[in-house]
C-alpha cells in the first residue's frame, strides 16, 4: 500500500485516540472498582443490578422494621414482667393476710399497699415507646388505662412484615392479657377486689382472692412469654433477612464490581499499549526524505 | 525539417514540460495536508508528430499531455455509502451514550428512589401514628417522584438536545447544497472548455463528502460532469445539477413538537417533511436515536410511572389518614401516561400535612392502625397493567436501553473501522507522499538541467557554425 503523509498523521491520530480511550476506560474501571457504570457496559447485568439492589434494600427495610418491633416487644415484655412482680407481691400479701393472726389494721395497711400496686400496674400498662402507648391496640395515642383501671384501648394488633407479603403479630392485646376478654380474668378488677376485701377485714374474701390472683399471674406471665416468643421469631426472621440481603449484595458485587487483579492487569496493558502507540507515532513523524536531502 | 534552431525550440518546450512537472510536485507538497485534496500528476509524453528527416523520424522532445487527479473509481464508488453508514451509527451511538439518567446506579437513580420509598413505608408500618415517621415517608415519596422526574428529564433533555442539533444542521445543509450546485456549474463550464478542473473537483468532492456524511444521500453523477445527490426512499434531490434544495426545520405536531427537517425543492416554495427512513448519515443517526431508543425509554418511564402511581393511589384511597379522611391520592399523576414520569408529584394535601397518609384501614381504628400500609407495601410486587411489577419494569427499561446503546456502540465501531479502511485506501491512491514528491521534484530538476545542457550544446554547435569563415 502506498503510504501518504495524511495517512501517517491520520493513522497516528486514530491509533493514539483509540489507545487513549482504552487506557481511560481501564483507569475508570480500576479507580471506581466497577465494571458496569452505564447500562450499555453489560445490559443484562444492568437490569439485574436494579433488581438485586431493590432486594437488598427491601431486606434492609424488613430488618429495620423487625428490629423496631423487637424493641417494642421487649419493652412490653419488661412491663408485663413488672406487672407479674406486682401480682406476686399481691399474692404474698393475700397469703399473709388470710392468716387469722393479722388484725383489721394490718389488713387496712395491706390494702394501702395493694392500692399502690394497682397504681403501679396501671402505670406499667401505660408504658410508652416514643409517643406510642404499647398496650392500647390501635388507640395508641392516649393512655390505654385510666386512673380507675378502665381499658380505653381497642383490640387492634400491630403486625410486622417478616418476609415480603408475610406478616406476624407483634404486640400484646391488653384487653386479653389484662382485662381477660375471651375467658380470662380481669387483673385490675381482681386486685381491686382483693384490696376491697382487705379494707373491710373480710378474711374469707381475702382467701377467695387466691384463685383470681393466681389466674391473673398466669395470664400476665403467658402474655409476657408471648412477647418473648414473638421476639424470638423475629430474631430468626431478621437472621434470614440478613442472609437474603447478603446474597443480594454478593450478587450485586458479582454483577457490578470489577475483579481487582483483572482491572489492574488491563490497566497495565492499556498503559503499555498507549506508550507504544505514542512512541510509534513519534517515530513515524521523524522519518522523512526532507531530513536526508 | 529539423535543424539546430528547431532543436533549441524543442528544448524550450521540453523545459516548460519539466517546469510544469516541478510546479505540480510543488502544488502537491503544498497541499500534502489539505483536507480533500487529491494528488495531481503532470503527465508528460514525447512531442508528436516527430520530424521527418532523411527518411526517418527524429523526435521533438517532451511536452505536457495533461494534469490529472489520482482517483480510484472502485474506492470512490463505495465511499458515499460507507461515509453515510459510519456517520449514522456514530451519531446514534453518541446520542444514546450521552444519557446517564438510565444508569443502573445506586441511591440517586430510579431503583434507589423506589427502594427508599418502600423502606420508609416499611418503617412507618411500625409506628403509623408517629408524625416523624409519616414525615419521613412523605419525604421518601417525594424522592421517588423526583427520581422519575429526573430520569424523564434526562431523556427529554437528550431528545431536545438532538432537536437543537437538527435545527442547526438545517441551515448548514442548505449552505452545502447551494455550494455543491454552484460547484457543479463551475465544473461543467470548465469541462466544456476542455480543461480538467482538478482543484474544483476536489472542492466539490469535499462538499459532497460532507453532505453524504450528514444525510446519507446517494450520489448520482451524469455525463455532463454534474454530481447530483438524492435522499433515499423518495426523499427527493438535495442537489440536482446546478439546482439546490433548501433544508428547513419545524416542530412536528404529530411527534410531540420535536423538530422535523423539511426539504423545499428548487423553484418551489412548498416544503415537505422528511421522514426517518429518508435520512441517513449524522442527521438520520440522531433522528434514529431521538425517535428510537430514547423515545422508547421515555415511553417506558411514562408508562411505569403512570401505572405504578395509579396502583399506589388505588390502595391509598382505600385507607384513612389520621384526620379520619379517606379516598385521598398519595401521588398526583397525569390523566394519561404520556409525560406522566415528568410530572409525577406527591399529592399537595399529603405534603402539607403528613397526617393525610392513609395508614389505617378504617376511620374507627385510628391512630395506630397501619393495616393499609401493608397493602401499600404489596404494590412493589404487584403486577402492573404492563404485566410486570415496578422494579421489573424499570430493570427491563434500563436493560433494553443498555442493549440498544451497546449494539449501536458495536455498530459504530464496526462502521468506523470500515470507513477508516476505505479512507486509508482513498488516501493511498489520492493522498500526497512528500517523499514521492521530493523524488519527483529532483527528477524533474535533473531532467530540466539535462535539457539545459542540450540548449548549451546546441548553442555551442550554432556558435561553431557561425564562427566558420
Amino acid at each position: 500500500m502506498r503510504v501518504t503523509n495524511q495517512m501517517i498523521f491520520n493513522n497516528a491520530s486514530r491509533a493514539a485516540t483509540a489507545a487513549r480511550e482504552r487506557f481511560q476506560n481501564a483507569t475508570d474501571v480500576a479507580s471506581t472498582g466497577q465494571r458496569v457504570v452505564h447500562a450499555e457496559d453489560d445490559p443484562a447485568a444492568a437490569g439485574l443490578i436494579v433488581l438485586e439492589r431493590a432486594q437488598a434494600t427491601r431486606a434492609d427495610a424488613l430488618g429495620k422494621a423487625m428490629g423496631a418491633a423487637i424493641d417494642e416487644l421487649e419493652a412490653a415484655g419488661s412491663a408485663l414482667g413488672s406487672v407479674g412482680d406486682a401480682l406476686v407481691r399481691a399474692k404474698e400479701l393475700a397469703v399473709q393476710m388470710a392468716n387469722a393472726t393479722y388484725s383489721a389494721t394490718d389488713r387496712l395497711n395491706a390494702a394501702k399497699e395493694v392500692d399502690g400496686l394497682v397504681n403501679t400496674v396501671i402505670g406499667l400498662l401505660n408504658t410508652q415507646v416514643g409517643a406510642r402507648y404499647l398496650f392500647g391496640g390501635f388507640k395508641d395515642g392516649s393512655p390505654p388505662f385510666d386512673s380507675t383501671g378502665t381499658y380505653q384501648g381497642d383490640d387492634g394488633v400491630k403486625k410486622v412484615e417478616v418476609a415480603p407479603g408475610m406478616t406476624i403479630d407483634a404486640s400484646v392485646r391488653a384487653d386479653v392479657a389484662i382485662n381477660g376478654v375471651g375467658g380470662g380474668v380481669d387483673v385490675l378488677a381482681t386486685l381491686n377486689a382483693f384490696s376491697a376485701a382487705l379494707k373491710v377485714n373480710n378474711v374469707a374474701g381475702v382467701q377467695g382472692s387466691f384463685v383470681g390472683l393466681d389466674a391473673s399471674l398466669s395470664q400476665v406471665t403467658l402474655a409476657r412469654s408471648g412477647t418473648g416468643v414473638q421476639a424470638s421469631v423475629l430474631d430468626v426472621a431478621i437472621a434470614a433477612t440478613k442472609v437474603r440481603r447478603d446474597d443480594s449484595l454478593k450478587s450485586l458485587s458479582t454483577l457490578q464490581d470489577a475483579d481487582a487483579v483483572d482491572a489492574m492487569t488491563r490497566l497495565a496493558q492499556a498503559q503499555q499499549a498507549l506508550e507504544a502507540t505514542l512512541t510509534a507515532a513519534a517515530k513515524s513523524f521523524q522519518i522523512s526524505l526532507l531530513d536526508k536531502l | 525539417m529539423s535543424n539546430l534552431f528547431a532543436v533549441l525550440s524543442n528544448a524550450a518546450s521540453s523545459m516548460q514540460a519539466h517546469q510544469s512537472r516541478t510546479a505540480t510536485a510543488s502544488h502537491n507538497i503544498s497541499n500534502a495536508d489539505t483536507p480533500g485534496y487529491s494528488r495531481q500528476m503532470a503527465n508528460l509524453e514525447a512531442t508528436s508528430p516527430a520530424d521527418w528527416l532523411g527518411g526517418s523520424f527524429v523526435g521533438r522532445g517532451v511536452s505536457l499531455l495533461d494534469t490529472t487527479r489520482a482517483r480510484d473509481g472502485f474506492v470512490e464508488a463505495q465511499m458515499p455509502r460507507v461515509l453515510g453508514d459510519a456517520a449514522k451509527s456514530s451519531a446514534t451511538s453518541m446520542a444514546l451514550q450521552g444519557l446517564s439518567s438510565l444508569d443502573p446506579d445506586g441511591g440517586a437513580g430510579l431503583s434507589g428512589g423506589l427502594g427508599t420509598f418502600y423502606s420508609a413505608l416499611s418503617q412507618l408500618t411500625q409506628n403509623p401514628s408517629d408524625l416523624g415517621s409519616r414525615q419521613a415517608f412523605v419525604a421518601a415519596a417525594l424522592g421517588a417522584a423526583l427520581a422519575f422526574n429526573r430520569a424523564h428529564d434526562g431523556v427529554v433533555s437528550a431528545r431536545s438536545g438532538i432537536d437543537a442539533q437538527l435545527a442547526a444542521h438545517a441551515g448548514h445543509l442548505t449552505d452545502l447544497t447551494h455550494s455543491m450546485a454552484e460547484l457543479n456549474r463551475q465544473v461543467r463550464v470548465e469541462l466544456a472548455s476542455g480543461g480538467q478542473p482538478n482543484d474544483l473537483l476536489d472542492a466539490r468532492q469535499k462538499v459532497q463528502d460532507e453532505l453524504v456524511t450528514l444525510t446519507g444521500a446517494a450520489v448520482v453523477p451524469d455525463a455532463s460532469g454534474n454530481v447530483s445527490l438524492m435522499l433515499t426512499n423518495g426523499g427527493g434531490a438535495l442537489v440536482s445539477g446546478d439546482q439546490a434544495a433548501t433544508i428547513g426545520s419545524l416542530p412536528d405536531a404529530t411527534n410531540s413538537g420535536h423538530v422535523q427537517l423539511t426539504l423545499t425543492p428548487p423553484g418551489s416554495s412548498a416544503a415537505r417533511g422528511l421522514t426517518l427512513t429518508q435520512l441517513g448519515g449524522t442527521v438520520g443517526g440522531q433522528l434514529a436515536a431521538r425517535d428510537g431508543a430514547l423515545a422508547t425509554a421515555e415511553s417506558a418511564l411514562d408508562t411505569t410511572a403512570f401505572e405504578w402511581a395509579n396502583a399506589v393511589n388505588a390502595v391509598h384511597r382505600a385507607g384513612f389518614g389520621l384526620d379520619g379522611v379517606g379516598a385521598r391520592d398519595l401521588f398526583s399523576v397525569n390523566a394519561l401516561a404520556p409525560g406522566a414520569a415528568g410530572t409525577l408529584a406527591v399529592n399537595a394535601a399529603v405534603v402539607a400535612d403528613p397526617r393525610a397518609v392513609a395508614a389505617s384501614a378504617s376511620s374507627a381504628t385510628l391512630p395506630g392502625d397501619g393495616t393499609n400500609l401493608f397493602s401499600l407495601l404489596q404494590t412493589q410486587s404487584l403486577a402492573l397493567p404492563g404485566g410486570t411489577n415496578v422494579f421489573d419494569a424499570i430493570a427491563a427499561a434500563i436493560a433494553s436501553y443498555g442493549a440498544t446503546t451497546g449494539s449501536m456502540r458495536v455498530a459504530s465501531e464496526r462502521d468506523g473501522a470500515v470507513k477508516d479502511q476505505l479512507d486509508a485506501l482513498r488516501q493511498s491512491t489520492s493522498g500526497v507522499s512528500v517523499d514521492e514528491e521530493l523524488v519527483s521534484l529532483i527528477q524533474s530538476q535533473r531532467a530540466y538541467e539535462a535539457v539545459m545542457k542540450v540548449v548549451k550544446t546546441t548553442d555551442d554547435m550554432l556558435s561553431a557554425l557561425l564562427a566558420m569563415r
